[in-house]
């Protein structure tokens, strides 16, 4: 993974006068998926560029040790050997990019990833996850005991309460702490976004949260009514845009929670490709976090696999051609 | 009831939606429809091909594709009741000039520009997504004048020329491409324009994955154009979009109402009071607030000033094809050898009234201006003779200086008279009914002498304050709320004054006609200028030709035209005295879209 993101003083004139007009952005994700589709054999390398983006996750309460396994092991062959194969894929070292779990089962993930020979990251979500209503000392203990596990990246969530009150001082203090506690271990802020009421209040959450130095944001739990929406992305990723154009700092974006089908993968990374272009699509700068989405991607590969045979080809050149 | 033959000219780059929107509600109501079709484009042929198909009515939409000269040839054929012309200003101008007289009504939609008012209280990379919609899509008819407010400038800009480097264009079926290509007549216009912003010291700015082949144009933004240039007045084409600053919503008003084209426009505000305040000042069709490019056929699109003012969707484009039941069809009431330079510029040689013979009847009347009597600018009054010869009193002759005057005064009183609330208005025109009644045996005796009956005298009276009542009262409806489909929030269909109305009275019930059109566009607010019928038949002649003259005149700035060529109304019938026609021509309709949501 890249360098941190240090994160900026907090400046609150970025965010004073934003306004977002929500029936403008609908009208901007209708538009973005109707025009930019994805056909033939391109779609099959971008379902396996998709496959390299996932965060394979597994967050239930009954989680353990060998499912957890099961979990790794998907992680390292993500796609069935002999589609690989006839794909010409075979040896690309084709894996997800991370596992994530809850913080007690990281010790699990870690012991079955290295048994694996596999070297992608252990991802724990902490803070209170998915609420978020716990004591802040707590919280940063939570971090501190999913690094010392192992855990190389970690999913905080924020405080809806302080964005709810407008609060920016104190979610700003917040994010920087937990920040510190991560020490080297890659931050990824979680915005549950469908709990913050309205685009302007996602957009000023997301500037807060790159100011005070995460890594990437992401849209939401998983576990939310309303998780990731592609109107919702669009002001994130715009807050991104603004972020880079001020500071020079890359931060990433991980759409989470509701991301089920082969074709609604394809559509996500047509808007990461629109809206901020072709340097965001690698694992360091966008991430899905899905659990069934990687079994319909085979699904649909299996199913395809006999038009597709120019793959490698296309592969190789990068997916900057999409038609 | 229905128009009956309507004769339709599109322009050489219309879209399919556009077609179907002016052929539709013509067979919709009953009439049926010729169109004159670019060469190129054989889209109609297929329409018309499949109307033949249905069966029974043969005949009811007939295409011909052919060159712009054979435009005044089908606009004057005998037949044609109406002309639908789309297209160039100047080509409206003068098809205008040409069917002046003609029997066929003529409506003109002209003009693909639209406007885009970028406040700093907007949700920039949304309104630039907006201005996307406007000029660098396939939806978007024309190019785009952007008024962005100078604290927002750079940020504007930035977001802007970052965009279109994300366009793309192509064929116009590859469903993965913004925009396609409008032809070659439309390639080479854009690049004069461009040439010529560029030699006037104006930046241009072009971006976007574009063919280059010859047809295909990049997007275009075009700023810094020094606002004296004729660039800046002139019609922005597409893909260009030309943007200048504004430092408040006044300027933003001034400058873009300046323009002598009024079609459509949107505003981006997140302030509610500010949004609406621009809305309803600027002088368009139809205004968007957070919104560009939506269109609905419930909803009214037309425009103003320079854009032509023919309707189509929603009520208003129904009455384009509907004249009221039991009028007649206009005549034509051409003659051919009407000379427009020198017409009504003679003063007319009435040889001064023999010496008086006995009391003088009464002190001449003077011009009412600007509330009160005036002499004329000539000092000269006319005699007026009642019906058995007498003389019956002096009226003022008025002149050309007079005309200005009174329209000054007009303009002035505008603004006031158009803010009153309908109550106001109301009011003002029910104390008129109380007067009229006042003086009720002293103008019914006047009729008398002008050869009426007493009774017939009477009645015209009572009519008249009556009508004055109705159009006081229905001051009060000012315009309604359409649901659109797939849009959440409403759309008004407002109906604003039209400003200063000139209006010439016919010699048919001189005091009955004149208040039926007094009143209803004093009720709309409206401030008028108004020219009595001058009481003698002999006039009925002239009156014809200036019905000719008045539609000829109106070419210089397109303004709205209702002429009664010379035909008696019966001013007593209420479909003809006091129906919606008159509502209808009294004021604009404007279009305002809401979207809501959060």
């Amino acid at each position: 993974m890249s360098a941190h993101n240090r994160g900026t003083e907090l400046d609150l004139s970025w965010i004073s006068k934003i306004q977002v007009n929500h029936p403008a952005v609908l009208r901007r994700a209708e538009q973005i998926q109707a025009r930019r589709t994805v056909k033939k054999e391109w779609q099959a390398a971008w379902l396996l560029k998709a496959v390299t983006f996932i965060d394979l996750t597994t967050l239930s309460g009954d989680d353990t040790s060998s499912n957890i396994q099961r979990l790794c092991y998907k992680a390292k062959y993500p796609i069935r050997e002999d589609l690989l194969k006839a794909l010409n894929m075979y040896d690309k070292g084709i894996t997800t990019a991370a596992v994530c779990v809850y913080p007690a089962r990281v010790c699990d993930a870690v012991k079955a990833l290295k048994a694996a020979g596999c070297n992608i990251p252990v991802a724990s979500v902490a803070t209170g996850f998915p609420a978020g209503q716990t004591h802040l000392k707590t919280r940063l203990e939570e971090i501190r005991l999913a690094v010392e596990d192992g855990a190389t990246e970690i999913d905080v969530v924020i405080n809806r309460s302080l964005v709810l009150t407008g609060q920016w001082e104190a979610l700003y203090d917040e994010i920087r702490q937990f920040r510190k506690a991560c020490g080297e271990a890659h931050l990824k802020t979680i915005l549950a976004t469908g709990e913050l009421g309205s685009l302007t209040n996602v957009y000023k959450a997301s500037m807060i949260a790159m100011m005070a130095g995460s890594d990437f944001i992401k849209t939401s739990t998983g576990k939310e009514t309303v998780n990731a929406t592609f109107p919702v992305a669009i002001v994130m990723l715009r807050a991104i845009r603004d972020f880079f154009w001020k500071t020079g700092n890359k931060i990433g974006f991980k759409p989470a929670g509701g991301i089920r089908s082969a074709k609604d993968s394809l559509a996500w990374l047509s808007l990461v490709k629109e809206e901020l272009g072709n340097e965001w699509l690698k694992p360091e700068l966008f991430r899905i976090g899905a659990s069934t989405l990687l079994s319909d991607i085979e699904r649909q590969v299996s199913n395809n696999l006999c038009l597709w045979n120019k793959l490698t080809r296309v592969f190789e050149k990068g997916i900057e051609k999409s038609n | 009831m229905r128009t009956g033959v309507i004769g339709l000219i599109l322009p050489p780059t219309f879209s399919f939606l556009e077609m179907m929107w002016r052929i539709c509600p013509a067979l919709a109501v009953g009439c049926t429809v010729v169109a004159l079709v670019p060469p190129a484009s054989p889209t109609p042929l297929l329409l018309a091909q499949l109307s033949g198909e249905l069966g029974p009515f043969p005949g009811i939409l007939n295409v011909i594709s052919g060159p712009a000269s054979l435009v005044p040839v089908l606009a004057s054929q005998p037949g044609i009741q109406k002309v639908a012309f789309c297209g160039a200003l100047e080509e409206g101008r003068a098809l205008r000039r040409t069917l002046a007289g003609e029997c066929a009504e003529l409506g003109l939609a002209l003009g693909t520009e639209s406007l885009l008012l970028l406040t700093d209280t907007a949700d920039v990379d949304s309104a630039v997504e907006g201005v996307v919609d406007a000029a660098w899509s396939d939806r978007g008819p024309g190019g785009l004048r952007l008024l962005i407010q100078e604290s927002v400038w750079d940020e504007a800009m930035r977001r802007l020329q970052e965009r279109m480097g994300r366009l793309r264009s192509g064929r116009g079926l590859d469903g993965a491409v913004d925009m396609g290509a409008r032809g070659a007549a439309a390639c080479d216009l854009v690049q004069r324009f461009v040439r010529e912003a560029q030699s006037q010291g104006a930046q241009v700015f072009q971006a976007g994955n574009v063919p280059s082949e010859h047809p295909f144009y990049p997007p275009t933004l075009v700023s810094n154009l020094p606002p004296a240039s004729p660039c800046a007045q002139a019609e922005v084409p597409w893909p260009v979009v030309v943007a200048s600053p504004f430092r408040t919503a006044k300027e933003a008003l001034a400058l873009a109402n300046g323009t002598p084209r009024g079609g459509s426009a949107s505003v981006w505000s997140e302030r509610l009071g500010q949004a609406l305040e621009l809305g309803y000042g600027l002088q368009v069709g139809t205004v968007w607030i957070n919104a560009h490019g939506l269109r609905d056929p419930s909803v009214p699109t037309g425009g103003c000033k320079e854009s032509g003012c023919s309707w189509h969707g929603g009520p208003d484009g129904l009455y384009e094809y509907l004249r009221p039941s039991g009028t007649p069809a206009r005549l034509s009431c051409l003659s051919k050898n009407l000379n427009y330079d020198t017409f009504g510029l003679a003063v007319p040689s009435t040889l001064p009234a023999g010496p008086e013979i006995g009391p003088s009847p009464a002190p001449p009347y003077g011009l009412f201006v600007g509330g009160r009597f005036q002499a004329p600018g000539a000092r000269s009054s006319r005699p007026i003779q009642d019906s058995s010869g007498n003389l019956h009193g002096y009226v003022a002759e008025g002149g050309a200086k007079d005309i200005r005057g009174a329209v000054e005064a007009a303009h002035q009183a505008f603004p006031g008279w158009a803010g009153q609330f309908p109550g106001a208005r109301a009011a003002l025109l029910w104390a008129l009914a109380a007067a009229l009644e006042r003086r009720k045996s002293t103008l019914a005796s006047r009729l008398e002498r002008q050869g009426v009956e007493l009774k017939a005298a009477e009645a015209e009276v009572e009519l008249s304050a009556r009508r004055l009542r109705a159009w006081g009262a229905r001051a009060q409806a000012q315009g309604h709320t359409l649901q659109v489909a797939g849009l959440r929030g409403p759309v008004l269909r407002l109906r604003e004054p039209l400003g200063v109305l000139a209006v010439v009275c016919p010699d048919e019930w001189p005091l009955l006609a004149f208040v039926s059109l007094l009143a209803p566009a004093l009720a709309y607010g409206n401030t008028v200028v108004m020219v009595p019928s001058a009481a003698c038949p002999l006039l009925a002649l002239e009156v014809c030709q200036g019905s000719q003259f008045v539609e000829w005149a109106s070419a210089g700035n397109l303004k709205p035209v209702w002429a009664n060529r010379g035909c008696l109304r019966a001013w007593d019938q209420e479909t003809e005295g006091a129906g919606p026609e008159l509502g209808l021509r009294s004021a604009r309709t404007k279009a305002l879209w809401l979207p809501m949501g959060d």
